[in-house]
């Protein structure tokens, strides 16, 4: 397993693949950190990294997808699919290696992304608490996609369509969270129930206040989970509707 | 070593393969033949795991594919029709990541790559992107994961197809050797192939199998009667005469004369030792014989017959060296 997880890695980083999306990822935070610290208030240097990470978030689904698309459809496309299925290693194992050489890349990110809380702790006063909160939802979040993506890809040849795939469906959560604000919503209890329920912002408001919940984490790790399984139940069963 | 018993596989309403049943002895070169879309990939996707069968069972060193997976798998290098390669690896590399996903010890990893890229004389290619490989050294690269880890049985699909008559002949000298020490399965729509390295074919048409028996078996079995060319120097006429006298010859089929001085016999015999009455008939007049031989029919008729494709012609045959 470590030899598909170690082989996975490179894939990454012995390409250009790793370093560009990272690069965007850091433009994109950094023109959100310009912003903010353009808009702050000259007398107060407290900087509130949580705001940041919510609407960076929205930004960052969109590389996920990205990151997934080759996971599966690659293999698939280029036959190499055969060679793990028939190696002694289970499914479970091949979606592990996969999945936890994706959080690797993703953690390899958010490491870069300390810069910016770094700098601002030279310079002024950085809030831990509700910084490393912000980094944890952040992280969790991370999970829930990358997950997503992983069987979106599993589900296509195509890795490019995979991908769009995987816009879609972030598409949709960025929808549901600003769904979830409206009046009608609102006005509607039940619907409000279900829909904030899968909202990232009331989760990510705890988060922002410095307060790790035990339900958000129960939350974010029971989703992964479970599409961490739907993956090895839908290559399992692509395997006895093989044509 | 290798028991398929009633093998069965559905695509949904197509059966791909019916109750297919035959066994692997240990370093045995199986040859497994038919024509495109006889169920041959299938079947040998089925053995080696990556498909689950319909009904049926295969076991492999006496584990179940089905309930004993892993066990099964790590007896099996399985190479598919499409090389299972990364074009952005080297090739070391790439083997040492076989070597890793095969379950195979550290300290075997690197002693068995170096095995492989040995055997398979990939050493100039160690280094270089499997990308930019030539087709023939991507397919050796595929032999090569195939053979790491010393599996007991070798599942090689149409391995030579594509391949240049010299890297060809290569191959076939590399699978005989390989066939010494390993359990062999082979699988081609090339008879002449299956002739000049296994000791043993299955022969499958529409899933369904016609014949499972060595290569000699089989040509002796649709040997009905012998038939023989006999070349003479002489006139026809002289020799029809002294041809009609020797009792045993059942039928002359034609009788050419080429106007050189020599004419061509082909008789249907009774028997195969009817041919030294001939012999002694003909010396006792004179007549010259040039070249005697007896015509037997090749894997290439058994493989028709069976396949019931004698009249709709060679089709989806491709038999480049006997042509």
């Amino acid at each position: 397993m470590f030899s598909l997880y170690k082989k996975e890695i490179q894939s990454f980083f012995f390409s250009p693949f790793a370093y560009v999306l990272s690069a965007l990822f850091m433009l994109i935070f950094g023109f959100a950190f310009v912003n903010r610290i353009a808009d702050m208030d000259s007398s107060v240097l407290q900087f509130s990294f949580p705001d940041m990470f919510y609407n960076n978030f929205f930004y960052f689904m969109f590389i996920i997808p990205l990151l997934t698309m080759r996971s599966f459809a690659d293999e698939r496309r280029g036959g190499t699919e055969v060679q793990l299925l028939t190696s002694p290693l289970t499914i479970t194992q091949i979606v592990l290696a996969k999945f936890l050489s994706i959080v690797t890349v993703f953690l390899f990110m958010m490491l870069l992304s300390l810069f910016f809380p770094i700098y601002i702790s030279l310079h002024g006063t950085v809030i831990w608490s509700s910084l490393i909160c912000g980094y944890i939802s952040f992280f969790l979040w991370g999970l829930v996609c990358i997950a997503l993506g992983m069987l979106f890809s599993a589900m296509q040849s195509n890795s490019i369509i995979a991908a769009i795939i995987g816009e879609i469906v972030m598409e949709g959560f960025l929808f549901l969270d600003q769904f979830g604000g409206t009046k009608l919503v609102e006005s509607y209890p039940h619907l409000n129930s279900v829909v904030t329920w899968f909202s990232m912002q009331r989760r990510f408001l705890f988060f922002a206040q410095g307060m790790f919940r035990l339900e958000d984490l129960v939350f974010f790790l029971s989703l992964t989970v479970l599409v961490l399984f739907w993956i090895i139940l839908y290559i399992e069963k692509r395997r006895w509707n093989h044509r | 070593m290798v028991e398929v018993k009633n093998l069965t596989k559905h695509y949904g309403r197509v059966k791909a393969v019916r109750d297919l049943s035959f066994e692997i002895g240990d370093n045995e070169i199986l040859g497994f033949l038919g024509p495109n879309g006889a169920g041959k990939s299938t079947t040998m996707n089925i053995i080696a795991g990556y498909l689950p069968a319909s009904g049926g069972t295969v076991t492999v060193c006496g584990h179940d594919i089905k309930e004993d997976a892993r066990e099964a798998k790590r007896c099996i290098g399985y190479l598919p029709e499409i090389p299972p390669l990364y074009p952005d690896m080297r090739v070391e590399e790439y083997l040492r990541y076989c070597a890793g996903i095969k379950g195979l010890k550290r300290s075997e990893r690197k002693q068995q790559v170096e095995m492989a890229i040995r055997r398979l004389q990939l050493t100039d290619m160690r280094r270089r992107l499997i990308g930019n490989l030539s087709k023939g050294y991507k397919q050796r690269v595929g032999l090569a994961q195939a053979i790491i880890g010393d599996p007991k049985l070798l599942i090689l699909d149409e391995p030579t197809v594509g391949l240049d008559p010299t890297q060809v002949s290569e191959l076939r000298k590399f699978i005989r050797e390989l066939g010494k020490d390993h359990s062999v399965i082979l699988s081609s729509h090339i008879l002449a192939e299956i002739s000049a390295i296994c000791n043993r074919v299955v022969i499958i048409n529409k899933g369904e199998l016609c014949a499972v028996d060595t290569i000699e078996n089989l040509e002796r079995k649709m040997t009905g009667s012998a038939v023989l060319i006999l070349t003479i120097e002489g006139e026809l006429s002289v020799a029809s005469a002294v041809l009609e006298k020797v009792s045993g010859i059942s039928e002359t089929l034609s009788a050419v004369d080429y106007d050189d001085g020599t004419c061509v016999f082909k008789l249907r015999l009774e028997d195969e030792k009817v041919r030294q009455e001939i012999m002694s008939a003909m010396v006792s007049n004179n007549i010259n014989i040039a070249e005697m031989s007896m015509e037997r029919p090749d894997l290439e008729q058994v493989f028709l017959e069976l396949t019931g494709k004698k009249d709709s012609g060679l089709g989806s045959l491709e038999n480049p060296e006997r042509k």
